[in-house]
């Protein structure tokens, strides 16, 4: 049944795939001139998704004390929970359809979109990682008379910095991709050039704009890599 | 007596100046981005009230919307089928080509070589550049959005299967070949045992990641309820889009529930044996 509400048919899709190979033919060879033209977009991207990361992590983090059963009062947490959920549920590219209706376009509402976009897993992560700390180690340090600030400042924030850090790095890659997709519905970046290019039918330009993502997506993936491996030795070994 | 102030608590710690060092160098590349970005993180506040004004115009959500208009019946339909078929084609494919990709099931090392490295290729191409593809090859629709969720599928799932058959158990595979049998029939009754309950596991999971880009996907042609939105949003019918934003969220949070509880069911069944 579902096959008939999708109109699969493989009469289409075998006419397609002529239809796509030839297509493919004439994305080929990519038109390199327009490199120069790519630069500032996959920069921008990259800021973007930087930008969206640092602030998404952020606000993740006080959303996960407020969500974690171990510091925040029951009520707060379920708030804060049943945000998180929500948030997950509702993907990124709606979330910046309406930031789009609302601040116009622009980076701005890309970053803004991709941060909230965060507060979902990353908060779930966070809030999780904090209520798994050692609670005799909060309790020793409220003896000695800690306030709540004073606990979170030095029990919870040494205890999941490392998992903090390596799921934050993580979320860079993600970002990474999905700055691209939201590119294409005006965040502005190197997805808003592929997206051009194909309703401008400059498929050989789309081409160029396609290898330069790859490129960043390769690039985020070795480096979050890279750092997270190094994270994790560290807290390893002390 | 001169009072001696050179006291070594008094200096700051390297800990302290490393840390210091860290976040001065992180608030000078966040500072610096926001500044060529011309982005204001107090624009959002002052900015605020168009957020605000926007919701007020998006309040109350016009849910009439969901039984009023017929298209969006088949819209929902068509977003579910895409998701449930991409994962289906996605799934088998991925099945076939993870025997294909794992050392001990694959007939020869270079297929391993050629599928891992179509995989891994196909997992950094972003899913925009697929579905503008396939819209062009096979028309606007959610058949193209099908064939987007089907390479997907493919891509990450076969990676996953391909490992998971890599970590079977090797002492029953090599008793099973000490019984004369062939290559299929060890993969037939000594791996597929092993490996089918995180198959079924990780296809659940594969439907629920499936229908949430089934979403994202209809707004580059490939039909179905994200279009809907879309459409809903540029014209300016912000309660619509608000009653059908509501709607998808409580749908993916039913599946994601629903499939949570099929993927801890399948999995316990699995430790209790």
């Amino acid at each position: 049944m579902s096959m008939l509400v999708c109109n699969v048919s493989l009469g289409a899709l075998s006419k397609g795939i002529v239809d796509g190979i030839a297509f493919l033919g004439e994305m080929f060879p990519p038109d390199f001139s327009a490199l120069p033209d790519m630069i500032y977009p996959a920069v921008e991207t990259i800021m973007i998704s930087f930008l969206a990361t640092f602030f998404g992590a952020l606000l993740s983090f006080f959303f996960a004390l407020a969500g974690a059963s171990n510091i925040s009062p029951m009520w707060l947490k379920s708030i804060s929970r049943f945000f998180m959920a929500t948030e997950r549920a509702l993907p990124e590219i709606i979330i910046i359809l309406l930031l789009v209706a609302a601040l116009g376009l622009g980076p701005f509402p890309g970053v803004i979109a991709l941060a909230i976009g965060c507060i979902g897993m990353l908060g779930r992560l966070f809030s999780d990682a904090i209520e798994e700390v050692n609670a005799k180690t909060i309790e020793s340090v409220q003896s000695a008379g800690a306030t709540k600030i004073q606990v979170i400042q030095y029990v919870i924030i040494p205890e999941i910095l490392p998992s903090l850090i390596s799921n934050t790095l993580f979320r860079f890659e993600v970002n990474t991709r999905l700055s691209v997709l939201l590119g294409a519905v005006g965040a502005g970046g190197i997805g808003y050039e592929i997206f051009y290019s194909f309703q401008l039918l400059e498929y050989e330009r789309a081409t160029t704009a396609i290898l330069v993502v790859l490129l960043l997506v390769f690039m985020s993936e070795r480096v979050s890599d890279y750092f997270r491996k190094k994270i994790l030795s560290n807290t390893k070994l002390k | 007596m001169s009072l001696v102030i050179d006291h070594p608590y008094l200096i700051p710690s390297e800990r302290l100046k490393k840390r210091a060092f860290i976040f001065s160098v992180l608030a000078i590349i966040v500072i610096g981005l926001s500044i060529i970005l011309d982005l204001n993180p107090l624009l959002f506040f002052t900015d605020g009230h168009h957020l605000i004004n926007l919701l007020g115009e998006m309040v109350p959500p016009n849910v009439d919307i969901l039984w009023e208009k017929k298209s969006i019946f088949s819209s929902i339909l068509e977003t579910l089928a895409m998701a449930f078929l991409g994962t289906c084609f996605g799934g088998g494919i991925a099945l076939g080509i993870a025997f294909l990709a794992a050392t001990n099931t694959s007939p020869h090392p270079v297929f391993r070589f050629i599928f891992r490295g179509l995989m891994s290729i196909e997992r950094v191409i972003p899913k925009l550049v697929i579905i503008l593809v396939f819209v062009i090859a096979v028309g606007l629709g959610p058949f193209a959005g099908m064939l987007t969720l089907t390479i997907g599928t493919i891509g990450m799932f076969g990676k996953l299967f391909a490992d998971a058959i890599e970590e079977v158990d090797p002492e029953p595979v090599e008793a099973t070949y000490a019984t004369g049998a062939s290559k299929l029939q060890v993969i037939k009754y000594c791996i597929i045992p092993q490996v089918l309950p995180s198959f079924t596991a990780n296809l659940f999971y594969a439907f629920d990641v499936n229908l949430r880009s089934a979403i994202g996907l209809g707004i580059f042609g490939g039909g179905g309820i994200g279009f809907e939105i879309h459409m809903a949003m540029k014209m300016l019918r912000y309660k619509d889009a608000l009653a059908l934003i509501l709607f998808t969220i409580i749908l993916i949070s039913i599946f994601e529930k629903f499939s949570d509880y099929l993927r801890a069911q399948i999995l316990n069944e699995q430790t209790l044996k």
